[in-house]
This record gives C-alpha cells, sequence and structure tokens, in this order.
C-alpha cells in the first residue's frame, strides 16, 4: 500500500491502547470499560496484538491491491471475532442481564481496517461481475457469522435475540418503504423527465417544485403530509382500505417519493438532453420514429445516468427512511428511537448496522450495474 | 429524379433558403457548394423532411414527398452526416443494419447485407463488425456511416460534408470510395461539401449556394471556364482556375501518335488514365517538353506542353 492511505495504520496500531469492550451490569446501566487483555485474557490478547501487528506489515508491503484487500478482510473478519470471543468469555460467571459491547479500541480498528479494504478495492478496478460476486460474497460470509453464534454474547444480538420477530418485520416494512417508494418515484420521474425533454418551457419549473421540495426538512414534510392524508383516509374509504392514514407508512413513503423525484427527474432530463445531436439528428434521418428513437436510442444512451440517479435515490431512502418511524412508519429506525428514548445503546445499533450495511450492499450493487452497461454507453 | 420546385425555409423572417428550383437526374452526383451558413445544409435537409419547407415542393421520381410519411421516406434515403452520427451503443455491424432492421429484413438477410457492405467498403466484417463505435478510427467510423446509410440499397443518397473531419490522405481514399460505390450501384447522391476541388473531382452537376439561393447549377467545366457570378468566380479561386480546368480533362484527348514527333521523348509513361494536370505538373518537375501517355490500343503518345497550355484555356 502506498500512499497517505498509510496514515490509518497509526490508529490501527494504536487501537489495542483504547478499551476493546464496554462491561455493563444490566442494559442501561453505566458501562465500565475492559482493556483488551481483560477482555481476552492475557495469552489471547499477546496473540491478537501480535495478529495485528503482522497484518500492518503485510498491508505495508502488499504490492497488488488484491493482497492489500485479503489481508484487509482477514483483519476486519479477526476484529469482529475478537469481539464476540471477547463478550463471550466477559459474559463467564456473570448474571445473564449483563451486557457486552464494542468498546472504542473496536470501533478504531474497524473503521480503520474498513477504510483500508475500501481504498485496496477501490483500487482493484474490479470487473462488474467480480463487484458482484464480491457484494455476495460479503453478504454471505456477513451471515455466516451472524448465524454461527460466534458473536452470540455481544450486546446487539442480545437485543436481537430479544426482539427477532419485529427484526425481521420492522427489516420488511423498512425494504418496502426504501424500495418501494424508489420504485413508485422512478416509475413516475422517468417519463416526467422524458416530457420535460420535449417541453422545455415546463422544464424550470418542474424542477424548481421539485428542489424546492427537497429543501424542506423531513420531519416538516411528514408534518405538512399528515393533513392531507389524514383527510383522504378520512373521506375516503378507498383510501383508508389501502393503508393510507395520517401517520404511519404512508406519509413516510410519500415523502420518500417527493424526495426521490428530484434526482431521477433532472438526471433523466440530463441524460437525454446530452446523447450528442449528431446521433438523434442521424437517428431521425434513418427514419426511426420518436418512440423508437426514444426506446432504442435516447432511453438506452442516458441509462447511466438514470442509473447513477437511482443508485443516488436508492442509499438515500435506505437511510432516510429511518426518519419514518418517528411517525410510525416502522423500518429499522424504530430500534434506534426506542434505543435513544431508553438510553440503550445497543438497541441503536441493532437499528443503525442493518441500515449501513443495506446502504453499502445497494450502492455497490448499482455501482456494479452501471459497469455492466454495454461499451459505449457508459 | 429529384425535383425542388420553388423550395424555401424561412427562419425568424429570414430565408435561408430561398425559392430554389434544381432538377436531380437519376444516377447522377450533385455536389451543394457554398460558404457557411449559405442554406447548404438546410437544402439537403428539406429533402428528407428533417427540415420541413416553408414553402415549395420536393418531389422524388415524380412523387410529392410532402405526403409520405417523413419515417417511410427516410428509410428509404440514405443519409451520411460529418460527424458520423453512429449510435455509440451498438456494434458496428448493428449500427450498419439499422434501416434493414427498421424495415423487418429477415435476420439472415440483414446479416448478409452487412457483410456484404462492410467488404465493399473495405471493413474486415469480423474485426470491424464486433467493434463499438468508439473503438474505431475517424476513417473506419465515417465509413461504417456511408455502409449504414446504402444498407436498404437507398436509391437517394444525402451527404452533408461526409468526408470534413478526415485528413487528406483518407478523405481522398473516402471520395475515390464515394465515386466508385456510386457509379457500382447507380445511385444518385447529393453531396454538401465545403471544398471546391472535392466537388470539382466527383460532381456531375455543381449547385453553387449564396445566401439561400442557387448562384450557378451546372457542369464542373462550365462552372470553371464560365462562372455565372464573381462569387463562382471567388470560390474557385481565380489563381486556380487554369490548373483546376486541366485536373478534369484527360491527357489522352491532346495525345499524338509517338511517330508524329520529332525527336522520340525519354522519361517514364504516364497512365492513360492521367489528367492533363498530371501531364503538366509532370512536365515541370522533371524540366521536359513532352512526356509519353500509355495507350492501351498501341504505342505510347507523346503530349506537349504547347498543347496543353492550348487545352486550358476554354473558348
Ligand atoms: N433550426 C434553425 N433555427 C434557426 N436558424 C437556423 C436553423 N437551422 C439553420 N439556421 C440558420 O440557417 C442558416 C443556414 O444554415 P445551414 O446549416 O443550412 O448552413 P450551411 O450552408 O449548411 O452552413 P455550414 O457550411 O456552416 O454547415 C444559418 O444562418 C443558420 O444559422
Ligand atoms: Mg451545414
Amino acid at each position: 500500500m502506498r500512499g497517505g492511505i498509510r496514515l490509518l495504520f497509526l490508529p490501527l496500531a494504536l487501537s489495542p491502547l483504547l478499551p476493546f469492550a464496554v462491561f455493563r451490569a444490566n442494559r442501561i446501566a453505566q458501562g465500565e470499560p475492559r482493556s483488551l487483555v481483560e477482555t481476552l485474557g492475557a495469552g489471547p490478547a499477546a496473540l491478537a496484538v501480535a495478529a495485528l501487528a503482522g497484518g500492518i506489515a503485510a498491508l505495508a508491503f502488499a504490492r497488488r491491491p488484491a493482497w492489500g484487500a485479503a489481508i484487509a478482510a482477514a483483519l476486519i473478519l479477526g476484529i469482529v471475532l475478537a469481539a464476540g470471543w471477547g463478550a463471550s468469555s466477559l459474559m463467564a460467571g456473570v448474571p445473564t442481564q449483563a451486557r457486552v459491547s464494542p468498546g472504542a479500541g473496536f470501533w478504531v480498528a474497524l473503521v480503520a481496517a474498513a477504510l483500508l479494504l475500501i481504498d485496496a478495492l477501490a483500487r482493484m478496478r474490479p470487473r462488474p461481475a467480480l463487484r458482484l460476486a464480491l457484494v455476495g460474497f460479503a453478504v454471505a460470509a456477513g451471515a455466516l457469522l451472524l448465524s454461527s453464534g460466534a458473536l452470540s454474547q455481544l450486546s446487539v444480538m442480545q437485543e436481537y435475540r430479544n426482539r427477532s420477530a419485529a427484526f425481521w418485520r420492522e427489516g420488511a416494512s423498512h425494504l418496502w418503504l426504501a424500495f418501494g417508494s424508489f420504485a413508485a418515484a422512478m416509475l413516475a420521474g422517468v417519463p416526467l423527465g422524458i416530457a420535460l425533454t420535449r417541453r422545455a418551457g415546463a422544464r424550470g419549473s418542474v424542477l424548481g417544485l421539485l428542489t424546492m421540495l427537497q429543501t424542506i426538512p423531513s420531519m416538516a414534510l411528514f408534518g405538512m403530509l399528515i393533513v392531507p392524508l389524514g383527510w383522504l383516509a378520512a373521506n375516503l374509504p378507498a383510501a383508508h382500505a389501502l393503508g393510507i392514514r395520517g401517520i404511519g407508512a404512508a406519509p413516510a413513503f410519500v415523502a420518500l417519493f417527493l424526495y426521490s423525484l428530484l434526482p431521477i427527474v433532472a438526471n433523466t432530463v440530463a441524460g437525454i438532453t446530452g446523447v450528442p445531436r449528431s446521433v438523434t439528428e442521424a437517428a431521425d434521418g434513418m427514419g426511426l420514429t420518436r418512440r423508437q428513437r426514444l426506446f432504442h436510442v435516447d432511453v438506452p444512451l442516458a441509462l447511466p445516468v438514470i442509473i447513477t440517479a437511482a443508485r443516488i435515490v436508492l442509499v438515500q431512502n435506505i437511510g432516510m427512511a429511518t426518519v419514518g418511524a418517528l411517525i410510525g412508519a416502522g423500518g429499522f429506525g424504530t430500534f434506534v428511537f426506542q434505543g435513544i428514548g431508553q438510553t440503550a445503546t445497543d438497541l441503536i445499533l441493532l437499528g443503525a448496522l442493518p441500515t449501513v450495511a443495506l446502504a453499502s450492499a445497494t450502492s455497490a450493487v448499482m455501482d456494479a450495474l452501471i459497469g455492466m452497461l454495454p461499451g459505449g454507453a457508459r | 429524379m429529384i425535383e425542388l420546385r420553388s423550395v424555401s425555409k424561412v427562419y425568424d423572417g429570414v430565408a435561408v433558403v430561398d425559392d430554389v428550383t434544381l432538377t436531380l437526374e437519376r444516377g447522377t452526383l450533385t455536389a451543394v457548394v457554398g460558404t457557411s451558413g449559405s442554406g447548404k445544409s438546410t437544402l439537403l435537409r428539406m429533402v428528407n423532411r428533417l427540415v420541413e419547407p416553408t414553402s415549395g415542393q420536393v418531389l422524388i421520381d415524380g412523387a410529392y414527398t410532402a405526403v409520405i410519411a417523413a419515417p417511410e421516406l427516410r428509410r428509404k434515403i440514405g443519409y451520411v452526416i460529418q460527424d458520423h452520427g453512429l449510435f455509440p451503443h451498438w456494434t458496428a455491424a448493428r449500427n450498419i443494419g439499422t434501416v434493414p432492421v427498421l424495415l423487418g429484413w429477415r435476420r439472415a438477410d440483414v446479416r448478409s447485407r452487412v457483410r456484404e457492405l462492410m467488404e465493399m467498403l473495405q471493413l474486415d466484417p469480423d474485426v470491424i463488425g464486433p467493434r463499438f463505435p468508439h473503438e474505431l478510427s475517424g476513417g473506419q467510423a465515417q465509413r461504417v456511416g456511408v455502409a449504414r446509410a446504402l444498407a436498404a440499397r437507398p436509391e437517394l443518397l444525402l451527404m452533408d460534408e461526409p468526408f470534413g473531419a478526415l485528413d487528406p490522405v483518407i478523405r481522398a481514399q473516402a471520395q475515390a470510395d464515394l465515386h466508385r460505390v456510386q457509379r457500382r450501384l447507380g445511385t444518385t447522391v447529393i453531396l454538401v461539401t465545403h471544398d471546391m476541388a472535392e466537388a470539382i473531382r466527383l460532381a456531375d452537376r455543381i449547385a453553387v449556394m449564396r445566401a439561400g439561393r442557387i448562384e450557378q447549377f451546372a457542369p464542373p467545366a462550365d462552372i470553371i471556364a464560365k462562372p455565372a457570378t464573381p462569387f463562382v468566380a471567388e470560390l474557385l479561386g481565380e489563381g486556380d482556375r487554369a490548373f483546376r480546368y486541366l485536373s478534369l480533362k484527360p491527357a489522352a484527348d491532346v495525345a499524338r501518335p509517338d511517330g508524329a514527333a520529332e525527336g522520340a521523348a525519354d522519361g517514364p509513361v504516364l497512365p492513360g488514365h492521367a489528367t492533363m494536370a498530371e501531364a503538366l505538373s509532370e512536365m515541370i518537375w522533371t524540366g521536359r517538353d513532352r512526356v509519353r501517355i500509355a495507350n492501351p490500343d498501341g504505342d505510347p503518345g507523346i503530349v506537349t506542353r504547347e498543347a496543353l497550355i492550348r487545352a486550358g484555356r476554354p473558348e
């Protein structure tokens, strides 16, 4: 590894000096820091530090980005496994309401290793198929790790066990909110963008309106939607039957939909108006009808720009869907806000970690899709 | 046969094409030359209705184009533009097959037609066919553009500065290709160009445009011999007139049988199709006052300097 990224070796190397775990008598008690030696025991701690030092040295001399990525991934796995193992040993012989969560040393080491991994992956410039394979591999490895029980004594996993049914239910509604509103925004936004390319006059005002919508803070937008949706639910039995209410999933869905529109519409317009003039002229000159030109030339050539918007919107929606929990929309945000209310950090993590994982995986898959578009379209 | 009857196009109150009437015979190549902004492209684009005339009619083989659905009309007319306009997300082969596919040809027919065209334009179908436009050189992309325009065997081919972006060597080759293809297929061609030499070399007739009007419409020899207006003369470049004229005529026209010449000429024998300009150039370069020229029916003929100079001044 070369360049400024090597600065990350410093926090990685110093992380064993920070508390590796936090012990609590129960889930909301004051946490007590535990060093690496206290967590793992002297012998395993020495081994862990040696492994870390070896990993850093290997990273420093790794010539090929692929080796760097493999070493960084191994470090991450080791750090996580050490946390799981440490939690088990700290929990041995203490009451079951005690909690062990990762400490500052864990987080510093994990973030540094993750950044090193991301850097190495970026330098690998993997082909799209390999990227998809790597995402699949990471997801499979994560699932295996979680289901193996190696991490079961960590506080987050205990929170999960206590509410696993709720976790999957909220996960499903999170996905529905994020992907459903995205799909609706694509269905509405792409045709709207196409229509705007043909009406330069309306373009400015529509894009202006959508930009204005983006600037409304999400809580304010929820508030603004509660009244009209509540009215719809009260006065239209059909709307009520569809599950539309003033609070709950409907206003969150609509808000995410509205936020999604600007990137999609704006990029559709930009993508289509960006098709070179000689290409559209040739298409017309060859005798393509308007429809044929749209579907065979304009949209395919605008696709990379439209998919870029889709990627932005999906990642944005996965994050923002969390906020919907505030008005009872469900989703992983439910755990975050419950956790804040109870000052239970572990519960906050139970909501936040899957959101981050979902957003990262989605972003990586979308990047790979953009890379898979045929030759000249990129 | 293409007829333009009093065709005009008005943009913002300005007639950029102003009452143009032209008749182009089937199988001929007509070059449209003129300064930038004189309305050449607009005139060309009114033939395939990329631009609708403000007034006047365009007829192809006696049929009014205005009553034919534009896409249907355009599929029968080849169209080549300067930046070739190849579809960047399609391979060269698929680009060439565009119109046949639109016309619903069978797949096998499209494929064999694409191969045939690529071979005719000296593009290796197996090498160039699967490439995307950004993987082609400028000259290759231009030839793919020509192949695409010819794919559905149009009887009319419109070309808007097709060779404008090519270097001189590739450009000369592309011109030769066009000449060969046009003669072989008997296609009627309208070629818009900035390059008077190109027009003189390729065209059966040249239309000189200025400010939306046709200043002169005549065969190249007449344009050089009798420019109708000072503008036409200026466009020709007065200094080069004689040479341009000589470049149109075969040197064989003024050759005498070898034996009739007093004293046999030495030096190389020019090929039989050499022009008078080439013969004169050879004399200047080698310091001779006579050169030999090949004669398929017998001994080489002799061309003298006096004969050339006499021939270079039209009566
Ligand atoms: N769509 C249009 N709207 C308004 N004016 C136009 C339009 N198209 C062309 N013109 C004007 O018409 C005139 C002729 O344009 P045209 O493209 O036919 O010229 P040209 O002879 O092909 O020039 P060049 O050699 O530079 O290509 C120019 O003054 C141009 O600005
Ligand atoms: Mg032009």
